[in-house]
């Protein structure tokens, strides 16, 4: 027996409107938001996927690209990202000040050595999303045409969602999220692992999703950035307080933290 | 200038508007709390009725909202559980409310430290820039910290009563079926606007009738051996020890959870505790380990930090003649969460944390032993031995080192939770955060 909770409690907070979409020529764009999950569907999503969830889990969350027509989508939501994260602790990171407090602790507690589930509790992922309909995605060299997202065509539909966030108990910070931006004749969302161990690493892995609506061609790009925490440090100029909140702020660390990996595919939805 | 009646009086009017108070002013409160923080001991104590608060993180206007909801100081007896600041946009605000409010009314209102106050911690997680923003530079930071370093690491909630009286408040829409209002109320679920959303008597379900049966018999015990198991001379039991008495242990609170260090109270009050938060030891334990659901002490996976298992919790509270443990220091989406057979509870106070969680809050209420008339806690037999066959507050028990099944623990007091969500947007001063689009790449 462990909670005794007065339930249920409606969560529901004024100005989560759970879903917003809009259709393109044939591709429908949708993004829910809801709270973070309660403790019983967190107790269900702890033991289907193995590990324990961060701290706050939107697992009701998604950000999704259909085209109904042809049954073909793709989906970004907390379940699936999460179940591609290490769970059997072999790519485990330790906090900035673990050998410090290891080797202490070793005087006093030997009898303190196990390791409470081991997994990867920065919860890094390399999703790249939930496919599911044909065609699927191909290996391409064909970029995503970044000059036509560059230019300033209006913005019909914009959002961002959380699927997740965990504070990495105060050891920096570790989230994904999605956000999507929608014109006429294109779209582009953007799925971004952040992940900063301080004292020690520093994880940034995009994918973009780009939807070209004429020709029903879709360009995936996934691209893993990795640093460690010493060498972002010296190489940030400014003040220390600027280098705070450069180190929060992923936009202005892509030019500190090198890509380590990159990966392109492509589908054509007509 | 110095900071004392009506300037102290002044000083807290204008931190209930969320506005700032001068420099010079902020260094006169530092320095008097530090001077009353300083004669407190590393665990407080503290007479019930009190009410027990959580993580509050900077978000002021939902402070606001839980003095509304809880009652103000210093018509209620307030304890807050640390991690005042960082991450709200109000850190400074909250946490030179509530030190006014504790220099104003010292017997009405307790801080404990959280993890959060600390210098390092603070300079990552916002309270830092929050102060060089509001004030051009750091010195009012700096004069937070100086008083940090003077905060309790616990307290000890004695004198609570182990029911309820029942609140005589509506109930809310979609309430659970009540017990009977004559029966022994242990818990009982608030929301907001006072209504009743869940009321719990002792023994009513069978999981808790079990496990005071268990208590409440005598099954044969693997090992007869009687260890030393009152703690006596430890302020847990205190001058109460030995005599039969109604109420239930007392209450420790403290802000992350227990140590390996710590197997009495009386451990953490020999703690030198006038010092940045440290990395390791037990002062370091106290403000960051976590309860789990495993047996016995664990490591965290993130290669620092205890976790501890239920049987951890019932022999240190058992030990100490303690009925609970109230902790905060982790997010949970119900405001609070009961562990471990109710022997731990987490309280979170901060509703719409960061603002985008969505979860609501809650406060812990504990009632003074003697003032709920007619609903004191006896011994009955009624329930075929439910809680007729131990005397609370009796020590001499017996129990084995390595099961924690027969451990005769003090009745828990009675918890009334009043949950809370986030203040209204428009109470904030500020319009509700819409993602405005812009063209990422």
């Amino acid at each position: 027996m462990t909670t005794l909770n007065g339930q249920p409690l409606n969560t529901h907070v004024p100005g989560h409107d759970a879903d917003t979409s809009i259709t393109r020529d044939g591709f429908k764009v949708t993004v829910r938001k809801l709270p973070i999950l309660k403790a019983g569907p967190v107790e269900d999503m702890t033991q289907k996927l193995g590990i324990t969830p961060p701290e706050m889990i939107f697992g009701d969350n998604l950000a999704r690209i259909e085209h109904p027509q042809n049954g073909w989508n793709i989906e970004f939501n907390a379940f699936d990202a999460l179940d591609r994260v290490d769970k059997t602790g072999a790519s485990m990171l330790k906090v900035s000040y673990s050998k410090e407090w290891q080797k202490n602790r070793q005087k006093q507690f030997e009898e303190i050595k196990e390791v409470v589930k081991p997994f990867d509790w920065s919860y890094s992922t390399d999703y790249k999303g939930t496919t599911s309909g044909t065609p699927s995605f191909e290996p391409t060299e064909k970029p995503i045409p970044i000059q036509l997202l560059m230019r300033r065509d209006p913005i019909l539909f914009y959002d961002e969602v959380m699927l997740y966030e965990d504070e990495l108990a105060d050891n920096g910070i570790a989230m994904l999220s999605c956000k999507i931006r929608v014109m006429a004749q294109r779209m582009l969302l953007l799925s971004r692992f952040f992940m900063r161990l301080d004292g020690v690493l520093f994880r940034i892995r995009d994918t973009r999703v780009y939807v070209e609506f004429e020709t029903g061609e879709v360009i995936r790009e996934y691209t893993a950035r990795e640093e460690k925490y010493d060498t972002v440090r010296k190489a940030v100029p400014g003040s220390p307080e600027d280098v705070l909140a450069i180190m929060r702020d992923p936009n202005q660390l892509f030019a500190y933290v090198p890509i380590v990996e990159k990966s392109l595919d492509r589908a054509v939805i007509k | 200038m110095s900071i004392g009646g009506s300037d102290l009086d002044k000083a807290i009017a204008q931190l209930r508007a969320c506005r700032p108070i001068p420099e010079n002013q902020v260094r006169e409160l530092c320095y008097k709390a530090r001077e009353l923080l300083i004669e407190e001991g590393n665990v407080v104590g503290v007479d019930a009725p009190v009410t027990i608060c959580g993580d509050i993180h900077g978000q002021f206007h939902d402070l606001m909202e839980l003095f509304r909801v809880g009652g103000d100081v210093p018509d209620t007896n307030y304890l807050f559980m640390g991690d005042f600041v960082d991450r709200g946009f109000y850190s400074l605000e909250s946490f030179l409310l509530l030190l006014c409010l504790k220099v104003r009314y010292p017997d009405r209102i307790t801080l404990i430290r959280g993890n959060h106050e600390s210098r390092q911690i603070t300079t990552v997680y916002g309270f830092y820039d929050e102060c060089v923003r509001k004030y051009g530079s750091a010195n009012v930071w700096r004069y937070c910290c100086d008083v940090f370093d003077f905060l309790a690491l616990g307290a000890l909630v004695t004198g609570a009563a182990t029911s309820l009286s029942p609140t005589e408040g509506p109930l809310a829409e979609n309430a659970e079926a009540m017990p009977d209002i004559d029966a022994d109320i242990e818990i009982e679920t608030l929301n907001s606007a006072g209504e009743v959303m869940f009321r719990y008597a002792r023994n009513s379900d069978s999981q808790t009738s079990e496990s005071s049966q268990t208590l409440g018999s005598s099954p044969a015990r693997p090992d007869p051996t009687p260890t030393r198991v009152g703690a006596a001379g430890t302020g847990a039991s205190g001058s109460s020890n030995g005599t039969s008495r109604n109420e239930g242990g007392a209450v420790l609170c403290v802000h992350g959870g227990l140590s390996p260090l710590i197997d009495t109270i009386d451990k953490i009050r020999l703690l030198d505790r006038k010092q940045e938060v440290p990395h390791e030891g037990a002062m370091c334990d106290l403000l960051w380990s976590d309860p789990d659901d495993i047996d016995g002490w664990g490591l965290s996976p993130r290669g620092a930090g205890f976790l501890f298992g239920g049987d951890i919790v019932k022999r240190f509270n058992h030990n100490n003649d303690i009925s609970l443990i109230a902790r905060a220091h982790q997010l949970v989406m119900e405001g609070f969460k009961e562990m471990f057979d109710n022997t731990i509870v987490t309280v979170w106070s901060a509703p719409n944390y960061c603002y985008r969680c969505g979860n609501v809050a809650a406060i812990l209420e504990l009632g003074e032993d003697g003032s709920n008339a007619g609903f004191q806690r006896r011994s009955n037999g009624d329930r075929g031995g439910g809680g007729g066959g131990w005397v609370l507050g009796s020590n001499d028990g017996t129990s084995t080192r390595n099961s924690t099944d027969n451990l005769r623990l003090p009745e828990g007091p009675g918890r009334r939770y009043r949950v809370f969500e986030a203040a209204p947007q428009d109470s904030r001063g500020m319009p509700a955060k819409k993602p405005v689009a812009d063209y990422f790449l």
